[in-house]
């Protein structure tokens, strides 16, 4: 059975339609990808999935529960987490804070035992801080946990939103352009990265990708948008062979020539 | 102290030369505690002395009350051992000034004002410092927890006391409890519509909340009496001394021979600075387990990036609504402290003037800090109440001993303001006119020429002016009167020369300084 | 824009629709409109509470004052009007609320005062024309005001841009603070006094109230109204001009809304922020002159609630929207007028809770439509 199944979603912006109709589902342990130009509605999505937006039309089912109408901070707690296309980490938080904040949903809050530290409150906070530099072990950030978010290089900064997007203990992870601005090294890294949190974490992993290498290279299954809609999906190698995706990437004329190509 | 430290190291300023031997001191482990002893004693000993016959009094009190005040601050950026900071601090708490009180109550009354102030600012912290949320109708739940005590043990013609509702003087412990209960909940439920709003939407709904809190104060009185409108609640009930806080009052009089002029006011004054530690000491101890738990890291992780902390699972308007509620739970038992301290409760002490004077506190300690929260309410309470209305005292002095400003004093000053002024608009100009001739060595003549007339006019002032004439000073210019000067010059130089406060935390200094920064970098053209 | 081939004639009409007929338009579409929905709501109250006192019947009461609360809601809401466009404007282009804008408003009463009673210790008063008085001292405050928020941006809010939100506002409210006591302490070391008193006194064409027949009601119209009519819709014309119609205009517009795209493209960013604050600040301080010789005496204290009613105004028609300030201003100037004539009949009520009214509107529009009337929705692009 598939873990997250969306239908028919739509959403409008004014008299903009970001999204249109897609229908998507992804299975359980999987790794796809969202694929499509810029500006093709691909961010919307996730944030309609994470509950940022609501959807105009459709239904968003997770793990057979309905995740229409919840807040974001409720799709986390049902056990979606995400990562942003241009990193929002906490920049004045350690390294290791901005993991625990990820852990929120799992956590215990009450205000009195905050106050009088009673019913268990300091195993809770050493259980978070373990589990957190448990996760910045996992990402390859160990050691680097008191650092400030914003000293931070680049690259691990996209480390810390994984494993903060980890903490919460997910069962499907939303990766949004998770290796924007990485040379061919770091990517390779990054893909690593990505394989274990779904083989060694058993996390289902969407990712939104611009490099076709690691798209290519990880993903079982890919859906691609453009203006808003479903062009096509299968595994990668249909992907590579459509008309449609290529003329999406690169226009018309240039499907034409590549069709050529393809006969001659 | 962290001041020094973040002080630009490129200019060593004339503040840094001064600061230097004593940073040295409270640096070296050996001298610190016997220097910082002898600097309290010494302190208290310049206060004793001082004679409220003095035609000066106003201007050295004023001189010499603050560094007391300060002097916890000072022992704790000393680099010792906790635990002879924490004797030290309580040395000061409880035997100097307590001491200086005893001796002369205005300063107890204004150690108890400070102390009322502190709460509020730590409590206006909570909301503003940890979760970001900028709060103008604080002052709105201080109101609350003042009213409530005063509407249940005041003897004016109330709808309570009409009803046979009042209270005896032995539950003010009770609404202590009550008061935070009860502002609490008013946090909720102002809080619950408003909390979804964007921060500066936040900050002119909270303050026309505040202002709605004092309107419906000063018309609340019909058709049915419950505030008694803009006169007021007088006659407010104070708690009952207990025995103990009289004997101590006695024997320290015997054994030090301060000569106390009104016991029982001492002793009601002691009671309630007691109670306001305690109720100091439990937010400090609050507010710091708050910080340093998720519900902490939540708040600030909603201060640094809503929409990230929210897709992490930080449920927003339910950590939000816990820092509105801790914050006006605070002001609630503060505000039924003052209730009782002052026996009068009227609208007018819950003006917008008064939410931006907390918020001014915290601003200037250093927003997010607790000590900063505590730094700021003493420094701003002693401006405010001390240093200004003593402006006022001394100024009314010097007219009434006819005293003349002597010529060279006037001169020194109409040449430093206005040497400051000329040497801003000639730096300006001259910063124009580099940019024509290039020439660094003409920038250098200009300055010696501006420095040279600035000696003659103060010469010839001394030589020919007359001096001021007191009597000449402007019955309409008070000092005391102008508190929203002062809080308007600090907000405006501290947002421009030190967001993150005299005693900044260190993270929120890198928010406040960092974001600058980045903009400053990013922007093209007219953008920075 | 127009195009360039068009002739001279349909060049004309067409100027003289777009800058001068179509606002004049809009602005009594927005009267009538506000007007009507009080009307409505007037006789609505008189409906659901036919003598809310004793031997007061409400129907014959608005019959009455209706003509003479409309008239009174119209200047009023102009005058909210031109102060909430200071609000909207700087909004616009800097996304700040400029909590000292209350305090130009403020600044530019004072100066109106101080204009008058210059003109009137000259003993000149009484000769000078009043068209010639009013111009003369509703500029003066105009420039004073225009140039003081300009030094304001300078001083208080330049350095801090970038900064996050929450820290030029804090150094706003601080600039309101300061410019309360500071124009407090001139006055008092001028003047020994700061509540001043407009010279209106012996002028008897300002005093003497324009009696118009509305029906068979007679209705005692201030000189002062027709004043801030007049005057409101004037200048409201030569900004719509300014605004859409020169080439300043359109740096202001493209600044709000890219600044960093039009500094790219060659427009000053930091003269089009200082001349949006000179074009509000001036529009303060017009309002705060007009507002000074309508109510007579002027504190430096006057400045907090209109301020704070032209703010909700301008949230109410939509903040950042020129259009919007307009319409909030007339909504809310009538149904404050509406209320000042109505609530002294309940006798639980009473005047006294037109300031709440007006807080809760804006508390209302905020939680429920941020956007305002005219505004558009403003997600947060995450």
């Amino acid at each position: 059975m598939a873990l997250l199944d969306v239908r028919n979603v739509t959403k409008r912006f004014g008299g903009l339609t970001a999204v249109s109709d897609v229908t998507m589902s992804v299975a359980e342990g999987s790794i796809s990808a969202i694929i499509g130009p810029n500006g093709a509605g691909k961010t919307t999505f996730f944030n309609l999935l994470t509950g940022i937006y609501v959807p105009d039309v459709g239904s968003i089912n997770f793990g057979g529960r309905s995740l229409i109408g919840l807040r974001p901070d409720q799709v986390n707690a049902a056990g979606m987490s995400r990562t942003f296309q241009n990193i929002r980490l906490f920049p004045g938080m350690t390294v290791v804070e901005n993991v625990m904040v990820g852990m929120h949903s799992r956590l215990n809050v009450s205000l009195v035992r905050t106050i009088t530290r009673l019913g268990g409150f300091n195993k809770q906070e050493k259980r978070v801080r373990e589990r957190a530099s448990d996760l910045l072990n996992f990402v390859g950030l160990s050691g680097q946990g008191d650092e400030i978010c914003r000293n931070l290089p680049y690259g691990a900064q996209r480390r810390v939103e994984i494993a903060r997007a980890m903490a919460s203990d997910p069962k499907l992870i939303l990766l949004d352009e998770p290796t924007a601005g990485m040379n061919p090294n770091e990517s390779k890294d990054a893909m690593e990265l990505f394989r274990k949190v779904r083989d060694e974490r058993g996390v289902t992993v969407v990712l939104i990708e611009h490099d076709m290498k690691v798209v290519m290279g990880i993903s079982e299954h890919i859906t691609v948008l453009n203006f808003g809609q479903t062009i096509a999906e299968g595994t990668p190698k249909e992907i590579q062979s459509n008309e449609k995706v290529v003329e999406a990437y690169l226009g018309r004329h240039a499907a034409g020539s590549s069709r050529a190509e393809g006969e001659a | 102290m962290t001041t020094a430290q973040s002080t630009p190291t490129i200019k060593i300023s004339l503040m840094g030369r001064i600061m230097a031997p004593i940073r040295a001191v409270l640096d070296n482990p050996v001298l610190a505690v016997p220097a910082l002893i002898v600097y309290m004693i010494a302190v208290t000993l310049i206060l004793l002395g001082l004679n409220r016959s003095d035609p000066l009094f106003p201007l050295k009190s004023s001189l010499a009350f603050p560094p007391l005040v300060l002097s916890p601050f000072i022992v704790l950026s000393a680099k010792i051992d906790w635990r002879f900071k924490g004797l030290l601090v309580l040395a000061a708490l409880f035997i100097f000034l307590p001491l200086i009180g005893m001796y002369d109550s205005s300063y107890f009354e204004l150690v108890i004002q400070i102390c009322i102030f502190s709460g509020l600012a730590l409590g206006l912290n909570i909301v503003v410092g940890f979760a970001g949320l900028l709060d103008l109708g604080y002052v709105a739940f201080f109101a609350v927890g003042a009213y409530l005590w005063a509407m249940f043990t005041s003897p004016v013609d109330t709808y309570f006391k009409v009803n046979n509702m009042l209270v005896s003087a032995n539950y003010f412990y009770l609404f202590i409890f009550l008061g935070v209960a009860v502002a609490a909940t008013g946090g909720i439920l102002l809080g619950l519509p408003v909390l979804r709003l964007r921060g500066d939407y936040l900050a002119i709904v909270t303050l026309g909340f505040g202002e709605v809190i004092r309107v419906l104060a000063v018309n609340f009185n019909s058709p049915t009496n419950f505030t008694n409108g803009s006169q007021g609640l007088d006659g407010v009930l104070r708690p009952t001394v207990p025995p103990f806080i009289p004997d101590i009052i006695m024997r320290v009089d015997q054994t030090l021979g301060i000569p106390i002029s009104n016991a029982n006011t001492l002793a009601q004054q002691m009671l309630f600075y007691l109670v306001a530690i305690v109720i100091i000491a439990c937010i400090i101890v609050i507010a710091r387990r708050l910080d340093d738990s998720p519900i902490g890291r939540a708040w600030t992780a909603i201060r640094e990036d809503e929409v990230a902390a929210i897709a992490m699972g930080v449920p927003l308007v339910r950590m939000k609504l816990m820092a509105f509620a801790m914050g006006a739970s605070f002001a609630g038992a503060i505000g039924v402290l003052y209730a009782a301290k002052q026996s009068f409760v009227s609208p007018e002490s819950f003006s917008l003037n008064q939410s931006i004077g907390i918020l001014a506190m915290v601003i200037v300690g250093g927003i997010g800090g607790i000590r900063g929260a505590l730094f700021g309410a003493c420094v701003v309470t002693l401006l405010n109440l001390q240093v200004l209305k003593n402006l006022s005292l001394q100024i009314n002095n010097f007219k009434n001993i006819d005293a003349v400003m002597p010529p060279w004093l006037v001169a020194v000053i109409l040449a430093v303001v206005g040497g400051w002024i000329l040497w801003k608009l000639l730096k300006a100009l001259w910063s124009f006119a580099n940019r024509w001739f290039g020439n660094a060595k003409q920038a250098e003549q200009v300055r010696v020429v501006v420095w040279g007339v600035l000696v003659a006019a103060i010469a010839l002032l001394t030589l020919q002016g007359s001096g001021f004439r007191f009597d000449d000073w402007p019955a309409q210019l008070e000092p005391a009167k102008y508190e929203r000067l002062v809080f308007g010059i600090l907000l405006i130089m501290m947002m421009i020369f030190r967001p993150s406060g005299l005693l900044p935390e260190p993270r929120r200094k890198m928010e406040m300084t960092a974001a600058k920064a980045e903009a400053e970098d990013g922007a093209i053209g007219g953008g920075g | 824009m127009v195009s360039t081939r068009a002739t001279t004639d349909r060049t004309i009409t067409e100027w003289l629709y777009r800058y001068v007929l179509f606002p004049i338009g809009q602005m009594l579409v927005f009267i009538v409109g506000a007007g009507v929905v009080v009307m409505v709501l007037a006789y609505l109250l008189a409906f659901l509470f036919p003598e809310p006192r004793p031997n007061i019947v409400l129907v014959d009461q608005i019959n009455r004052q209706l003509p003479g609360m409309l008239i009174a809601g119209v200047s009023l809401g102009f005058v909210y009007a031109m102060i909430a466009l200071g609000y909207t404007l700087v909004y616009g282009v800097l996304k700040f609320i400029n909590f000292a804008h209350s305090e130009i408003f403020m600044f530019g009463s004072v100066i109106g005062y101080e204009v008058m009673r210059r003109i009137s210790d000259a003993g000149a008063i009484q000769s000078w024309s009043p068209p010639l008085l009013i111009i003369v001292v509703v500029s003066v405050s105009m420039v004073c005001a225009g140039l003081l928020a300009v030094l304001i941006e300078r001083v208080a809010y330049r350095p801090l841009r970038g900064a996050p939100r929450l820290v030029p506002l804090i150094s706003a409210i601080g600039v309101s603070l300061l410019l309360t006591d500071a124009v407090r302490a001139i006055e008092a070391i001028t003047r020994n006094e700061f509540n001043l008193t407009y010279p209106t006194n012996d002028l008897a064409w300002l005093k003497t109230p324009l009696p118009l027949a509305f029906g068979e009601t007679t209705v005692n119209v201030r000189i002062t109204s027709i004043i801030i009519i007049i005057g409101a819709v004037l200048m409201l014309v030569a900004m719509n001009y300014f605004v859409n119609g020169t080439k300043l205009g359109r740096g202001i517009r493209a600044v709000s809304q890219d600044m960093t795209t039009a500094s790219l493209m060659g427009i000053n960013v930091n003269f089009m922020i200082s001349l949006t604050f000179f074009v509000g600040g001036s529009f303060g301080g017009a309002a705060g002159s007009l507002f000074g010789m309508n109510v007579g005496t002027v504190t430096p204290y006057v400045g907090f609630t209109p301020g704070i009613k032209a703010f909700t105004a301008a949230v109410l028609g939509g903040i950042g929207n020129v259009t919007g300030a307009l319409l909030g201003g007339l909504a809310l100037g009538m149904i404050e007028s509406f209320l000042n004539g109505i609530l002294v009949y309940f006798p639980a009520l009473g005047q006294r809770y037109t300031d709440i009214f007006s807080f809760s509107v804006l508390i209302l529009i905020l939680i429920f439509r941020p956007s305002g009337l005219l505004g558009e929705r403003v997600d947060e692009k995450v």
